[in-house]
């Protein structure tokens, strides 16, 4: 099987909200939605931009994890606690540098995306890339994501965000818009 | 940040703390310690029941792994700081209440369904029961004389507790204990597989290994130990020692496995009143306000703390340009500023609360 991942082209959100209502809809998510949209600048424009765990290499959420509950898939995927060890101390939502895990005070209990790992294990796309109709999340092989970046104009290796605006590396690739890397893309 | 890290950890380098040091020292004093209330237990070895002890060896082979695997675990440097302040906040006011709620009637488990917290409950509580029951008769910490008149004598650690009829209540209870846990554990074991086979959302992740096994090892034991009743009772005593062998053998099984898989969450699970000790303490004492919109959202300790423990990971969210560790801003703040990170504009700055982020509208 090809190893895929998610891919993110910010810009061409549109602020529908699929991904979220996907992601209530898959298993284990017991139907609650682990990814955000937001919008850039509100009382300004429209613009809207989808964010969602990036499932670092080196996750801080499980570094941070005294009971070990934040388990890393083969596939490379940060998996949601396990509900049997998570002691709900909330180090993982402190940790995280992009404020993703989300914490169930009532059942004590943290819950992140897990990249619909019952998907992903299989090769299938996960919810949220499945059901955007702005192909803002696909799923992608790596030769696929390395044809995007041949297809867009740009000469100045400042295609892919990964390092100089996350934290660390990740296995979702995030596309900057082209506003901020000053180039257009060609479609 | 670095050096005053490196410079408390410096001393704390010696042989005493090393990993085999830690656990050659636990492993000893448990065993002497157990050795010692044996002593006790057994008025000096007389009593010692000799038909358990297979599981005595079980027991023991089962600290040795306990140890290995809570010692490795409190190393992580998060475990560290909960374990040390958790202990140093254990005679809070609320710790009684905490540890009732969490690990006698599991009410955070009531909040995920019923139906698992009913499951929990019998497999939990019937576990512990057996246990209550077992353990003070391998080591004879417990055990029944009778003069010749009907009534047994119950002797705790050496002492004469109580004379009960032999065909009286208490009594029917204590010869009927494990039988009723094992009926507790059953009905649990099966309300479990019930679900792991029919709710999709289960289905969904569970594996073989880490969520049907330890149900599986809880069914061998339990069926086991029932069918020693009904070969007792029913079959005048058919195949008995064959089966008390078998039995022996998947309580000793499931005794090695337990600090590994899915039921290491049993030794573990306590830390669970330590991290809400953790939090409501430092929560009362000083809240952390948001660097940009300046709301309360966690206690400073644990802020400095995780900062802490990612820099011995050697992460750091120190934003240098805008003058604050990402762990000091609230979680909306900081999703928005990541936002802002990646389109250019000011997001987290605009005083506009986010969006409805809830997909069920």
């Amino acid at each position: 099987m090809v190893k895929k991942r998610l891919y993110l082209e910010l810009e061409n959100c549109i602020g529908c909200r699929s991904c979220l209502a996907a992601c209530t809809q898959c298993g284990g998510h017991e139907q609650r939605n682990r990814n955000y949209v937001y919008d850039v600048n509100p009382l300004v424009n429209r613009q809207t931009m989808p964010l969602m765990c990036l499932h670092c290499v080196n996750p801080a959420c499980a570094r941070s994890c005294p009971a070990q509950a934040i388990q890393i898939h083969e596939t490379g995927a940060v998996l949601s606690a396990l509900v049997e060890k998570c002691i709900g101390c909330q180090n993982c939502t402190i940790a995280c540098p992009y404020g993703i895990p989300k914490f169930d005070t009532e059942q004590n209990l943290m819950y992140k995306c897990d990249l619909c790992i019952d998907r992903t294990k299989d090769g299938i796309p996960p919810m949220c890339a499945s059901v955007c109709p702005s192909n803002t999340l696909q799923w992608l092989t790596d030769e696929e994501i390395e044809a995007k970046q041949k297809q867009f104009n740009l000469d100045n290796g400042k295609w892919v965000t990964s390092m100089p605006y996350l934290e660390g590396e990740t296995n979702v690739r995030v596309n900057l818009p082209g506003i901020l890397q000053g180039v257009t893309k060609l479609f | 940040m670095q050096s005053t890290i490196s410079a408390t950890k410096r001393p704390e380098r010696s042989i005493n703390n090393a990993f085999a040091s830690q656990y050659a020292k636990s492993m000893f004093l448990s065993i002497v310690g157990l050795a010692i209330l044996v002593f006790i237990g057994t008025r000096m070895f007389t009593h010692i029941d000799l038909n358990l002890y297979g599981y005595m060896v079980g027991t023991i082979t089962f600290i040795g792994g306990f140890f290995y695997r809570f010692i490795a675990w409190g190393e992580r440097p998060p475990t560290k700081i909960i374990i040390k302040k958790g202990l140093k906040l254990l005679f809070r006011k609320s710790t009684a209440k905490t540890a009732v709620n969490h690990l006698a009637i599991y009410d955070f488990i009531k909040k995920r369904g019923f139906y698992r917290w009913l499951q929990h409950v019998l497999i939990g509580w019937g576990c512990v029961l057996a246990c209550l029951v077992t353990f003070p008769l391998v080591f004879s910490w417990m055990y029944f004389t009778m003069a010749d008149n009907g009534y047994y004598t119950v002797v705790l650690m050496g002492m004469d507790l109580i004379n009960i009829k032999a065909d009286g209540i208490i009594a029917w209870f204590s010869y009927n204990a494990l039988n009723i846990s094992a009926i507790m554990v059953i009905t649990g074991v099966s309300m479990a597989l019930y679900r792991r086979m029919k709710n999709m959302q289960a289905r969904a992740e569970q594996k073989f290994v880490y969520d049907f096994l330890p149900l599986y090892l809880l069914l061998f034991i339990s069926v086991t130990g029932l069918l020693l009743t009904v070969q007792n009772v029913f079959l005048h005593g058919w195949m008995q020692p064959q089966m008390s062998l078998i039995h022996q053998f998947s309580v000793i099984v499931t005794l090695i496995y337990l600090p590994f898989g899915k039921l290491a969450h049993i030794p573990f699970r306590p830390m669970s009143v330590f991290a809400r000790n953790y939090r409501e303490h430092y929560g009362d004492e000083h809240m952390k306000e948001c660097k940009v919109c300046g709301e309360k959202f966690v206690s400073v300790e644990q802020s400095n703390d995780v900062i802490n423990v990612l820099d011995v990971n050697e992460m750091n969210f120190n934003m240098e340009k805008d003058g604050f560790n990402l762990a000091e801003l609230c979680l909306p703040c900081r999703r928005k500023y990541r936002i802002a990170r990646f389109s250019g504009s000011p997001t987290h700055q605009v005083k506009v609360k986010e969006a409805n982020q809830n997909a069920r509208g």
